[in-house]
């Protein structure tokens, strides 16, 4: 059923379709930036198959001038590339959403299911305009975008001044036909006779946003927090973190390396962090399988470092350009033996900014391995977003002793005056001497090993257990250091909702709707996912009528570690494992159904 | 400058008596005291294997990496400590067969590092199976029927890949290995030093007694050690049958190629001109990055 959109609304939903390697994604970020720096709320939904050339990519904008958490399944204007694209996005079109396309490549009116009555058929001759100003084929997406611009009655003048700016280092020519472009396209479908309810113009009395996606916020704040070393090995969806830390690593003085593949990435970032270094790789779950054994040697070693494991849905290769949380137990149980780690899981990019830091900080606090487990919907897609608040970053390093002569720190030596770099202490942290301080001679060991970390002592009995235990001993002291869950919506209501990572985005869209509806949920989103907060959970679930758990997985991984920390399950669960993410319309009807 | 015995350790050292491992262990030692390395100046890595026990027994700031897996966390610190020296040692089972990926890699940045391969052809610690340099139809646990692989040729895929320093040295020859582990450790760049170590327990092919019948100092054959092709040829030279002559098969020792001046791969990125800690004193100002992006 068409879903009415109100006289006057200012919320428009905008998809772009069409084969790959048209300039799609491009296209449909300079509409998101103009729409951001004219005032409004952004939110973007890139998708793609895993090639270069064909297939069907799609590019969903949804623009408000008011708070907007996650993208959104409706589409008020579709501009169709292609023939395809009209037959496979139809049914998300709203009462009298247009459809704009050319009409020298197809027909809209001819696809089944158009309904003129219903439809606005907003025709456009890109091929034409492209031809007339004398530009070039991927130009069409310029002057779809000044039709879409013209269509809903949004000024040129912002398209064109972001023109300007994306040409400023080419030829003034090409800005100039672009610009010429997007001016006819505007003009081709400002003359339509549909009844048009939106209505959106520039806002001026709003503060600044940034427009950013996942994976920059993860750059930005592995930036803030003085990251010295990032290696990868490309995997989507953490590429684009490479290319990010490549960009700036230079300027920012971090050494980038695109490794042979993640084993190197991995041991690297163990040797980075030996050396001192805030070190870094990110990764999927293939490259992360990759990286299990040096993680694990990471684990024994304390060695601080950071792991952005971003879920794209397994096993194996699987789907690589799309979405899944299906790596939760992945990320708490990778490598073998028994270690200390921490697991934070981001639900969006401020979180991801802000987690990133931290990260370096509790690795450096506790020297042990820190995972940041997003997932495509996050790295992929871009919002707006208040700018990243920095006036809240800190760096803490624990207990580093950087430079110097290690007899200045008698608190790390035997009583022979000897350093142990792996002392046992009574909260299992021991003072990590780096290489070049005076006398720190030590073995940072992948085998179980001493005090001073040599191997073949470590394989007496008692020694183990000692290291062992101290090792997990920085649990105990993770749980204080670390980020508690996060708690939305009013405190007591209809259903409760605990989730991780990405779910938050359209749980707190729905929280809205429903809101406006009459119904209330509440939600808690487990931030560290390990150590499990189980006290606050308990808490929460208990308190609470009706418990449910949103989770983007087959198996119920949220559930299980519930089950196994609370001792206790919830009412109802709700997954999701087609690769896409949750929309918030399906949470919108799927609460209304178990609350019926 | 440290005296040779202030490299050693507490522990005693468990390699079998006449271990290979003795003579690099020393002639290592021997070239660092000379060399007058303060313990403070350099890092040592060590892979995982019989030559990785050696981690234990010598007294410096090391890392003991993962199984095949030195030469990534070692190139992170000569990436990230331009202050430090890096020094790794890997086994042939060790870096030329789990590790191979990391080796060819690593030679083709050129990092200033030196990688000291101890080459017992055979897997010691996992009680003699067939390595990657074991010669070909060698009958070993896990081949009874023989190898039916060539060996890995170190010295020609170091060539191949552009590495600026190439040698090969003799565990039998402590004198001799000390002098190339200084020319080793002072060259500018990837230095390979790749050490026949015979394994006394496992390989009774390739023993001390068969290797001093057939080695020869490139140095004493005014070998000319800028010619690349030269090298890549007499690299060739030492792959050979089991049953061959002293004279029908000889095997060189000392620098096969040497070439100065390369550019690493440090001296291409500013960043790697700090070290790393120094870049996480206080939080990094990125309003710049958050502005171009409002």
């Amino acid at each position: 059923m068409r879903r009415e959109v109100p006289e006057g609304a200012t919320e428009v939903r905008i998809r772009i379709g069409g084969p790959a390697g048209f300039g799609i994604k491009a296209a449909g970020q300079s509409l998101a930036r103009v729409f951001a720096r004219s005032g409004f709320e952004t939110f973007d939904l890139t998708e793609y198959p895993s090639l270069i050339k064909g297939g069907h990519n799609t590019y969903h904008l949804r623009v408000s001038d008011t708070p907007i958490y996650s993208h959104v399944l409706d589409t008020d204007v579709l501009v169709a590339l292609d023939e395809p694209t009209v037959g496979l996005h139809l049914d998300e079109l709203t009462e009298g959403g247009a459809i704009v396309f050319d009409p020298k490549a197809f027909d809209a009116a001819q696809v089944d299911g158009v309904d003129a009555d219903h439809h606005c058929l907003v025709p456009v001759p890109l091929d034409d305009i492209v031809y007339e100003v004398g530009g070039v084929k991927i130009m069409r997406n310029v002057a779809a975008l000044g039709a879409v611009l013209g269509y809903i009655g949004f000024p040129l003048e912002p398209l064109a001044d972001s023109i300007r700016q994306q040409f400023a280092h080419k030829a003034p020519e090409i800005a100039e036909q672009n610009i010429a472009a997007a001016t006819k396209g505007y003009e081709f479908s400002r003359e339509h006779d549909c009844a048009f309810p939106h209505n959106l113009q520039p806002l001026s009395d709003r503060p600044a946003r940034m427009l950013v996606d996942g994976n920059e916020a993860f750059g930005i704040g592995a930036l803030a927090a003085g990251v010295g070393l990032y290696c990868a090995y490309p995997m989507t969806p953490a590429s684009s973190l490479l290319h990010f830390m490549a960009k700036h690593g230079e300027r920012e003085g971090v050494v980038v390396k695109h490794t042979e593949d993640e084993l190197a990435a991995m041991n690297m970032v163990v040797g980075g962090a030996f050396a001192g270094t805030r070190s870094m790789c990110a990764t999927s779950g293939g490259g992360f399988s990759l990286m299990v054994e040096a993680f694990g040697f990471a684990g024994v070693s304390e060695s601080a470092c950071v792991v952005g494991l971003f879920t794209r849905p397994g096993p194996a290769t699987g789907l690589p350009t799309w979405t899944e949380q299906s790596d939760l137990r992945f990320a708490l149980h990778a490598a073998q033996g028994e270690f200390p780690r921490v697991v934070l899981a981001p639900g969006d990019h401020d979180d991801a900014f802000h987690l990133t830091w931290q990260a370096f900080n509790l690795a450096d606090q506790l020297q042990t391995p820190v995972i940041l487990l997003g997932d495509s919907y996050l790295s992929d897609n871009r919002r707006t977003t208040a700018p990243f608040d920095t006036s809240a970053v800190t760096v803490e390093r624990g207990k580093l002793v950087a430079e110097g002569d290690i007899a200045d720190h008698p608190e790390a030596l035997a009583e022979d005056g000897r350093y142990l770099r792996y002392k046992i202490t009574d909260d299992g942290l021991s003072v990590r001497a780096l290489p070049g301080v005076k006398g720190a001679q030590q073995i940072v060991n992948s085998y179980e090993h001493d005090e001073v970390g040599w191997g073949a002592p470590g394989e007496d009995a008692p020694t183990r257990v000692a290291q062992n235990d101290k090792r997990m001993r920085k649990l105990e002291l993770a749980r204080t250091l670390v980020p508690p869950p996060a708690r939305f919506g009013p405190e007591s209501a209809d259903l409760s909702i605990l989730l991780f990572g990405t779910t938050k985005m359209p749980v707190l869209q729905a929280l809205d709707w429903l809101a406006e509806d009459g119904v209330t949920i509440n939600v808690m989103q487990v931030v560290t996912v390990w150590p499990f907060p189980a006290e606050e959970v308990s808490t929460f679930l208990d308190a609470a009528g009706t418990t449910a758990i949103i989770e983007g997985n087959h198996t119920g991984q949220l559930q299980g570690l519930v089950r196994e920390q609370c001792l206790r399950d919830v009412d109802h669960t709700l997954h999701r494992y087609d690769g896409r993410p949750f929309s918030p319309e399906q949470v919108t009807e799927w609460v209304k159904e178990v609350l019926a | 400058m440290p005296a040779v015995k202030e490299f050693v350790t507490t522990q005693k050292p468990t390699w079998c008596p006449g271990c290979g491992n003795f003579g690099m262990w020393e002639a290592l030692k021997r070239a660092l005291s000379q060399l007058g390395w303060e313990k403070h100046e350099f890092v040592a890595f060590w892979g995982i294997g019989c030559h990785g026990n050696g981690a234990d027994f010598l007294d410096v700031q090391g890392f003991h990496a993962l199984h095949g897996r030195a030469l990534p966390p070692a190139t992170a610190v000569a990436l990230t400590r331009p202050d430090l020296k890096v020094i790794v040692q890997m086994g042939d089972g060790d870096g030329y067969g789990l590790g191979m990926g990391h080796f060819v890699h690593t030679l083709r940045r050129n990092v200033n590092l030196t990688c000291l391969a101890h080459n017992n052809q055979i897997y010691g610690l996992t009680t003699g199976q067939a390595s990657p340099t074991t010669e070909h139809l060698a009958k070993t646990v896990s081949t009874p029927s023989g190898v039916l692989e060539q060996p890995v040729n170190p010295i020609g895929l170091a060539l191949a890949e552009g590495a600026t320093f190439v040698a090969r040295g003799f565990a039998g020859d402590i004198p001799h290995l000390t002098e190339l582990y200084k020319r080793a450790l002072t060259h500018e760049g990837f230095a390979l030093v790749d050490v026949f170590q015979p394994c006394v327990t496992w390989n009774k092919v390739n023993t001390f007694q068969w290797f001093r019948e057939r080695v020869y100092k490139l140095e004493d054959e005014s070998w000319d050690t800028s010619d690349r092709s030269a090298a890549f040829d007499l690299s060739l030279s030492t792959f050979h049958d089991l049953t061959c002559t002293p004279e029908e098969c000889r095997v060189p020792i000392g620098i096969y190629y040497e070439k100065t001046g390369e550019p690493t791969y440090e001296q291409g990125l500013e960043a790697t001109k700090v070290p790393g800690w120094h870049r996480a004193m206080n939080p990094r100002d990125v309003e710049h990055i958050i502005r171009s992006l409002t």
